[in-house]
């Protein structure tokens, strides 16, 4: 059988393997790999290629994300069920049970997604921890430690309020990522507005208000806001979907990303310091980041203990 | 069938070096329709030694290989005299550093698979793009472009077919890698 025909039945399997297949057919796959030496390259060359395609989920978060549906679906479950049960319960529990404040914490490396009680979603990233309020007046979410993502259900009679270290951050109709080490805040618009104001305020400090595409960094009592360009805004925001991208930034400040994520440290020594690099990368990959440093570069990479000591 | 380790091998260390093996081929067999047949000939080889004993070093096995395999098949041809082929020290390399295209920088590598895909046909660039950067299933591909599920499924395999060609015949940035291996331009070396 010549090589095109050899890859066109390859394909055929592994596009029927990508669908999922029966053990029938998983069966007659395994025959057909077992027959030849040929079958079996063309199989896995395609399957390579397959696998490497993965990568391009990379490019979903640099991607505008497709027209958001509403579900209506398990709100209206909820109202009537809510319904049969006040019915049932004789209109006993008026007030739905919900404790007030919920605690929602990732550890080293995880990722989680919650929606809170008024249909707010909030993401968390790595080694992140926030207690939230929502009831009938007011919503509340504290950023003890971390970073988050909110995709706020709008309401003007409850404003949606984000503390973190001495700033608040109230929404203005929005989607926007706070991350905060003690009281350095960083506060990531990506769409609508915010307004930032500083909580131990004098008479004279006046709330800022961040709209799409601004970043406002705070340091103790200072106050920084940059205009960013769209895909800087996707790369910091990257890490929703797992990914860590870099665009020109020094090791040393990769390095204390991929710390982030992780409970090995890479630490990075002398000159290496100081190379710039960029990529993406998988948060929780450190691995594949220092060979690509070792073969990218020639850095040795040594591993002591939880510690990756990369140097030249 | 679970992937065996000569499989995950096979993917990971030889796979990669496609794009130069498929220079070289060039470079010494002129038929370029009968590429794609050395190419795979090649692979099974590899693949076969491989499940005998496992080469230590890859790259300089692998045009071994291919070497070995293109003067097989000018023996059986006869097209040229083959008195000196002996003589050829071309795989005299020692190293089996990666080289530098083999293991391309992530965001390099990214470059390389969104231009495979924009240069898909549009259809099955569309299948593709749900599949593998919406991370959508076959089915629900199916469902969101309104077509049959068997569609999908021969869009995916002529797909990957395509990637595969478009990644392992890349014209590359880093051809004195693959010079280095062109065995009739190499000096003689002195034993």
């Amino acid at each position: 059988m010549s090589a095109e025909k050899t890859e066109e039945t390859a394909a055929a399997w592994m596009a029927r393997e990508d669908r999922g297949l029966t053990s029938e057919e998983q069966d007659a796959l395994d025959l057909w790999l077992e027959q030849s030496s040929l079958n079996k390259v063309a199989y896995l060359r395609l399957k390579a290629t397959w696998h490497r395609a993965d990568r391009l989920a990379a490019l979903k978060s640099m991607r505008p994300p497709p027209p958001e549906r509403r579900v209506w679906l398990p709100r209206m479950v909820f109202a009537v069920a809510a319904s049969l049960l006040l019915i049932a319960g004789g209109v006993i529990w008026l007030r739905p049970h919900q404790p007030p404040e919920q605690v929602y914490a990732t550890t080293v490396g995880g990722l989680k997604e919650v929606r809170l009680v008024d249909g707010t979603r909030m993401e968390l990233n790595t080694n992140t921890r926030v207690h939230a309020n929502v009831t009938a007046t007011g919503r509340t979410v504290t950023l003890d430690s971390g970073e988050a993502y909110f995709d706020v259900v709008h309401d003007a009679r409850r404003p949606f309020t984000v503390y973190a270290g001495n700033r608040r951050i109230t929404d203005l109709g929005t989607k926007f990522s706070v991350f905060r080490d003690g009281d350095d805040v960083r506060v990531t618009v990506r769409e609508g507005r915010v307004r930032v104001d500083i909580l131990k305020n004098t008479a004279l400090d006046t709330p800022l208000v961040a709209e799409q595409g601004h970043q406002v960094i705070t340091k103790g009592g200072e106050t920084l806001v940059l205009a960013k360009p769209e895909q800087d805004i996707a790369n910091d925001l990257s890490w929703r979907s797992g990914m860590l991208v870099f665009n020109q930034q020094t090791l040393s400040e990769a390095a204390d990303q991929f710390n982030r994520y992780n409970t090995r440290h890479i630490v990075v020594e002398g000159n290496a310091r100081k190379i710039r690099i960029g990529g993406s990368f998988k948060a929780d990959n450190v691995d594949v980041f220092v060979l690509l440093l070792h073969r990218g570069f020639g850095l040795s990479v040594n591993e002591q203990g939880d510690r990756i000591v990369v140097s030249h | 069938m679970a992937e065996q380790p000569i499989d995950q091998w096979f993917m990971r260390d030889v796979l990669p070096l496609e794009p130069m093996l498929t220079r070289f081929l060039r470079r010494n067999w002129r038929i370029e329709a009968e590429i794609g047949d050395l190419r795979q000939d090649v692979y099974a080889r590899v693949y076969e030694a491989a499940q005998r004993e496992r080469p230590i070093l890859v790259k300089p096995f692998l045009f071994q290989v291919a070497r070995n395999l293109i003067i097989d098949r000018l023996r059986r041809q006869s097209v040229v005299s083959l008195e000196s082929v002996a003589d050829f020290e071309w795989l005299n390399v020692s190293d089996d550093k990666p080289s530098s295209e083999a293991y391309v920088a992530a965001r390099q590598e990214l470059r390389l698979l969104q231009v495979a895909l924009d240069e898909l046909p549009p259809r099955c660039r569309q299948v593709v793009l749900m599949r593998k950067v919406e991370g959508l299933s076959q089915k629900e591909v199916a469902k969101r472009m309104g077509i049959a599920i068997e569609t999908v499924e021969n869009q995916v395999a002529k797909g990957m077919r395509l990637l595969a060609q478009a990644l392992g015949d890349r014209r590359g940035s880093v051809t004195s890698e693959a010079r280095r291996y062109n065995f009739f331009k190499r000096p003689r070396d002195v034993r």
